[in-house]
């Protein structure tokens, strides 16, 4: 198929593996940040990691959108679903997120009226084809996400559907990018930027990194030889003593972003003061809620909700993994009490959570080498 | 996605993925599109159409 073929050619991914090869410096360890959690996953099934210099190291971002939803987040959800008459619809993912004693799927097990839908249009016609009920929407993810439910949220209006709201959970990856930057815990020499919300947002949005913080920024694609031109970029600008934001994802990705899009979200979105980041704690204004405009659209004043702060389990290290400060595999219960099938911590669910990702593909690398 | 047909009226196309699975896309973000363009669908809503951008 065209735009995905042609970028997993073996061939050509060997030719870029020499020339990162060829490009790195002996003695020099080099550690680069796949921000989103898309990347994440093309590393360890394509085997990427393995292709690379041993002093290459891929440390693992904050950008899977279900991993960063906090515990509490997730109660406020069951809390919505077991309201009566309510029909709560979230992204499958969401489902099986562990709260502070159940998931959404086990509130559906106990009764409560919970479906998963493939886009907040689903949730939308669901609402149409029931009148009488009342019917949340779940709306999670990065900039990638929140156009569609900003769209149907416009629909909604339009279509005077007032038995349908939103409980709006969005969130922007910038705030979470400076909070990692600032942290005396992680030293990084590179990025590779968040090629779906780069579509969005574009690449002005990144140009803090090489200008504040010296880091330089290659935006790339999802398939396997995007990802090893980015890394094999990243690498040409440190030689060269550049530090820019380059953008490898041209196929998809505007220089100024989806301007339309971003017209959308400014109307239906304003950002939050705070919100809170599963690991990151409360990061400024990294949080989107619906603005003034739509305020009657908005769950959370329809209905009670919790709103309560739930710490982590203390098992789970989601955190320190998604700030990229330990392997998924160095977590105390990866792979043991902490599963895809049962998971304690978020990063296990999601299959752009680091930890499910590598649970499904890059173990059985590790098991080789340990052997 | 692969777009197989446009309903320009209500928004939204008939779209064909790597698969061979098709499903309906919101078009809003992306217009015009045409059948034939590929499209980059996130959560039932195209955000980007992949020719338009080469082109660019």
């Amino acid at each position: 198929m065209r735009f995905v073929d042609e970028y997993r050619d073996a061939e050509l991914g060997r030719v870029v593996a020499g020339e990162i090869l060829a490009a790195v410096e002996p003695g020099r360890h080099y550690k680069f940040m796949e921000v989103c959690g898309g990347h994440t996953h093309s590393i360890y099934k394509y085997g990427i990691d393995d292709l690379l210099p041993a002093n290459v190291e891929l440390v693992h971002g904050p950008g899977c959108p279900v991993c960063v939803i906090p515990m509490g987040r997730v109660d406020d959800g069951i809390a919505l679903a077991h309201h009566d008459g309510v029909i709560f619809t979230c992204f499958g993912d969401m489902m099986r997120v562990p709260g502070s004693d159940s998931s959404l799927l086990d509130a559906k097990a106990a009764g409560a009226d919970v479906r998963m839908v493939y886009s907040p249009l689903d949730a939308l016609r669901i609402a149409k084809q029931n009148p009488h009920r009342q019917v949340v929407f779940f709306a999670i993810g990065f900039e990638t996400t929140a156009p569609s439910t900003a769209l149907t949220l416009k629909r909604a209006r339009a279509e005077r559907v007032t038995n349908f709201s939103c409980m709006c959970s969005h969130v922007t990856i910038v705030p979470p990018l400076r909070a990692l930057l600032e942290s005396p815990d992680l030293r990084l020499d590179g990025f590779i930027g968040p090629g779906h919300v780069s579509t969005i947002v574009g690449a002005r949005p990144f140009e803090f990194i090489p200008a504040d913080y010296g880091k330089p920024v290659v935006i790339a694609g999802f398939e396997p030889l995007d990802i090893l031109q980015a890394i094999s970029m990243i690498l040409r600008q440190l030689e060269a003593g550049r530090c820019e934001v380059e953008n490898q994802y041209t196929r998809v990705v505007p220089y100024e972003g989806n301007l339309r899009a971003l017209e959308v979200m400014a109307e239906v979105f304003e950002l939050r003061p705070h919100f809170e980041w599963r690991g990151l704690g409360f990061i400024s204004h990294s949080g989107l809620k619906l603005s003034d405009a739509y305020a009657d659209l908005d769950a959370e004043q329809r209905f009670p909700v919790p709103g309560l702060r739930v710490a982590d389990p203390k098992a789970c290290q989601c955190g320190e993994v998604l700030k990229g400060v330990i392997k998924p595999w160095e977590c105390k219960v990866f792979g043991t009490a902490c599963t895809p099938e049962r998971p304690i911590g978020t990063c296990m669910v999601s299959s752009e959570g680091a930890c499910a990702a590598y649970y499904n593909f890059g173990r059985f690398a590790r098991e080789r080498e340990v052997v | 996605m692969t777009v197989l047909r446009v309903d320009a009226t209500r928004g939204l196309a008939l779209c064909i993925d790597c698969s061979g699975a098709r499903s309906s896309v919101e078009t809003a973000l992306v217009e015009p599109v045409a059948a034939g363009d590929e499209l980059l669908v996130h959560a039932g809503t195209a955000i980007a159409t992949a020719t338009k951008v080469q082109r660019q």
